[in-house]
């Protein structure tokens, strides 16, 4: 049931770049009677001691993200526990690397992470990756877009979120895009991939428990998704 | 620094350039800048410089104020360099210091006035050491290329020479914190009665404490992060305002600049406040340089916001406005949708925020539409909202979660019969926001508007 569902969002006054809010602010509109919870970076995470659905975690900055870890590091093996109850998580950006095993700076310093997923990534502040992206997971073609400083390296190819079909998966050389274990799904996509991908979008929420649902502005959705993913494959 | 070979080389080649390039009537270009620097890469630090450089940069307004100061330099008799008609990076700043130089590579001219690309920082400062650097205000811009404004604040402190003073937006509290060794001088604008004390924005980029990480309390707010704000926690605040506006008198005109407890009355070019701060901005870094009310106000006061950025037009009791709102540039497009919809009477709006080159040759990454505050375009003067271009489908649904009901919107693909759809029913205006390299585009839509308006 609708009304039984809690979403919560992490940090969405500092998590929030690059438009990836508008992920929330959709499903809001799909689930107008779910409970969405904005734990602020002062507050304790919900998902500590009630549980939650869907936790939310979108692209922050640099400086951020250190404090993100630390502040997440104490409840890592509460969250390692939803990831084996299948617990939704959707996590954009640059989050994913606060579940690798550390951050690598330029200078060779390292910012150790979660150590949840066996990758790292590397940070190289000058040069600024920009693509498109086609990839597949399960049978649904997902588009979207990267912008990024870094790259992750490691092994995910037990638990990668999307196979590649156009553009990069977690570095340059790599055509397996991001994390997915169970119903964690970590993704260097940005933006609103939820409004970008409505199929996506339809897909995590049955795994609410909430079959064949009319999303919010379906059509008008999914012209556009058809319209971008011609013109995907002609570039 | 004493100049070697490479330099000479890689001058008098750049100086044919320039030669050549004027001959073929191509000279607004970076290339003799860039052909410098790829044969010797050290060459902005070996060309003899103006003894005085102002620089001015930031997200919004750099061209306005470079504009503003070069006008009143130029008025009351000051000779100096520019890179108006180059490009706002390291290339395009040394192709100015080319065109200007004598052949032993010394500068013809002691004064100099540079917009600097914000991104550009780090090639430019190391080798061009500001005398004054004036940074409007610092918002997110294009994520592709700027990432977010923690990065290009780092980068400004890093590489901003410690030599430089400061004109500083005050009320930016990302822009005020700037290089903070550095000496410095404020501008800002009081409270204004239509600042409140919660921020409407989705982009909002400083909000707890720089020094403590406490929560920052907003004493108003402006527009996203600018505003004045203290932390509730330790002594972190907005600064002392040297320069600083008391009063706006939008019905006259007129704006009083409060400085060194002595006020002076400017007149204002038009009653959008990003222009009143780019005039502020102008009036301090020329009030620095020692230039009077009596020098600096006769200036403003002509001044003319360029019909590429604004233009109005008249035509049977209706307002045919054509407004700026770069694409890709969320606070741009979400300061004109709010000045649109503060603006008095009945609205029809084109919007028109396409890249266009990205439309021919690419997909646009759409992710800053949801940056935007298209919540603004849901006002009850705003009667009909029409939009076009590649991404037509993507500004549909985002006008649906903006809850802007699609009886009041046309959205298509074909930008020309865009007006066909337009209905004049009880206008009183019509806008049409265009990106900066729609300027064909407006003229063509602003055109056949008048001539609807005309015909009914």
């Amino acid at each position: 049931m609708e009304e039984n569902l809690k979403i919560e969002i992490l940090f969405p006054e500092f998590c929030n770049l690059y438009g990836d809010i508008s992920n929330m602010k959709y499903l809001k509109k799909c689930l107008p009677k779910a409970k969405f919870i904005e734990t602020t970076f002062d507050k304790e995470p919900t998902f500590i001691k009630e549980n939650v659905n869907f936790i939310y975690l979108g692209p922050m900055t640099e400086n951020m993200q250190e404090k993100v870890i630390e502040k997440l590091k104490p409840y890592k093996t509460r969250i390692e526990e939803l990831i084996k109850q299948n617990v939704i998580f959707l996590i954009t950006g640059n989050a994913l690397e606060i579940f690798g095993n550390y951050i690598e700076n330029e200078d060779g310093s390292k910012v150790e992470a979660l150590k949840i997923f066996d990758i790292f990534a590397k940070r190289d502040m000058l040069h600024r990756h920009n693509s498109i992206f086609i990839g597949k997971w399960g049978n649904i073609e997902l588009v979207g877009f990267k912008s990024q400083f870094t790259f992750a390296y490691g092994d995910n190819e037990n638990n990668y979120f999307a196979n590649v079909e156009k553009g990069i998966g977690i570095n340059k050389e790599s055509k397996l895009e991001g994390i997915y274990k169970n119903n964690f799904i970590g993704t260097y996509l940005i933006g609103p991939i939820l409004i970008l991908n409505p199929m996506f979008t339809k897909s995590l929420i049955e795994k609410m428990g909430i079959k064949d649902m009319k999303i919010a502005f379906e059509e008008d959705l999914s012209a556009a998704y058809e319209q971008r993913l011609i013109e995907f494959k002609k570039l | 620094m004493k100049k070697n070979i490479r330099f000479y080389f890689a001058f008098y080649l750049a100086k044919i350039s320039v030669i050549a390039l004027k001959i073929i009537k191509r000279d607004a270009t970076q290339f003799p800048g860039k052909l410098a620097i790829t044969l010797c890469p050290n060459f902005l630090e070996q060309i003899g410089k103006p003894k005085t450089i102002i620089a001015v940069t930031g997200t919004n307004g750099k061209t306005t104020v470079c504009n503003m100061i070069e006008d009143c330099l130029r008025e009351n008799g000051y000779d100096f360099v520019d890179n108006q008609l180059g490009s706002n990076t390291n290339s395009g700043i040394a192709s100015t210091f080319i065109k200007a130089a004598k052949l032993s590579g010394k500068p013809k001219k002691d004064l100099a006035v540079f917009e600097i690309d914000e991104r550009s920082s780090i090639r430019v400062y190391p080798y061009v050491k500001p005398t004054y650097l004036i940074c409007t205000n610092l918002f997110r811009d294009s994520l592709m290329r700027n990432a977010h404004t923690e990065f290009i604040s780092n980068m400004l402190t890093t590489n901003i020479p410690e030599e430089t003073k400061l004109i500083l937006n005050g009320d930016d509290l990302i822009v005020s914190n700037l290089a903070p060794a550095n000496d410095r001088v404020y501008f800002g604008i009081d409270r204004i009665n239509t600042d409140t004390d919660s921020c409407e924005n989705i982009a909002r980029d400083i909000i707890v404490c720089p020094k403590c990480n406490s929560k920052l309390e907003y004493d108003f707010v402006r527009y996203n992060h600018i505003g004045r704000a203290h932390c509730i926690n330790c002594d972190f605040k907005s600064p002392e305002i040297n320069y600083e506006v008391t009063e706006i008198n939008l019905e006259n005109k007129i704006m009083k600049v409060k400085h060194n407890n002595e006020e002076e009355q400017y007149d204002l070019i038009n009653n959008n406040i990003i222009n009143i701060y780019n005039m502020l901005a102008t009036i301090t870094i020329l009030k620095e340089l020692g230039l009077t009310k009596e020098q600096i106000n006769p200036v403003l006061r002509k001044q003319k916001i360029v019909d590429t950025r604004y233009s109005k037009y008249e035509v049977k009791e209706k307002e045919v406005i054509t407004q700026l709102a770069k694409g890709m540039n969320p606070i741009a497009c979400s300061r004109a949708f709010d000045y649109l919809r503060k603006e008095s009477g009945n609205k029809a709006v084109f919007i028109l925020l396409d890249d266009l080159h990205e439309a021919a040759n690419g997909s646009e990454n759409i992710a800053w539409h949801y940056d935007t505050d298209f919540e603004f375009l849901k006002d009850d003067s705003i009667k009909q909202i029409l939009t076009a271009g590649a991404r037509y489908l993507d500004t549909k649904v985002r006008l649906q979660m903006a809850d802007i009901p699609l009886d009041k919107v046309v959205c298509q693909r074909n930008e020309m019969s865009l007006v066909d759809e337009l209905n004049l029913d009880g206008i009183d205006k019509v806008f049409i926001l265009h990106d900066l390299y729609s300027i064909s585009l407006k003229n063509e839509l602003k055109e056949q508007v008048i001539r609807k308006i005309e015909e009914e």
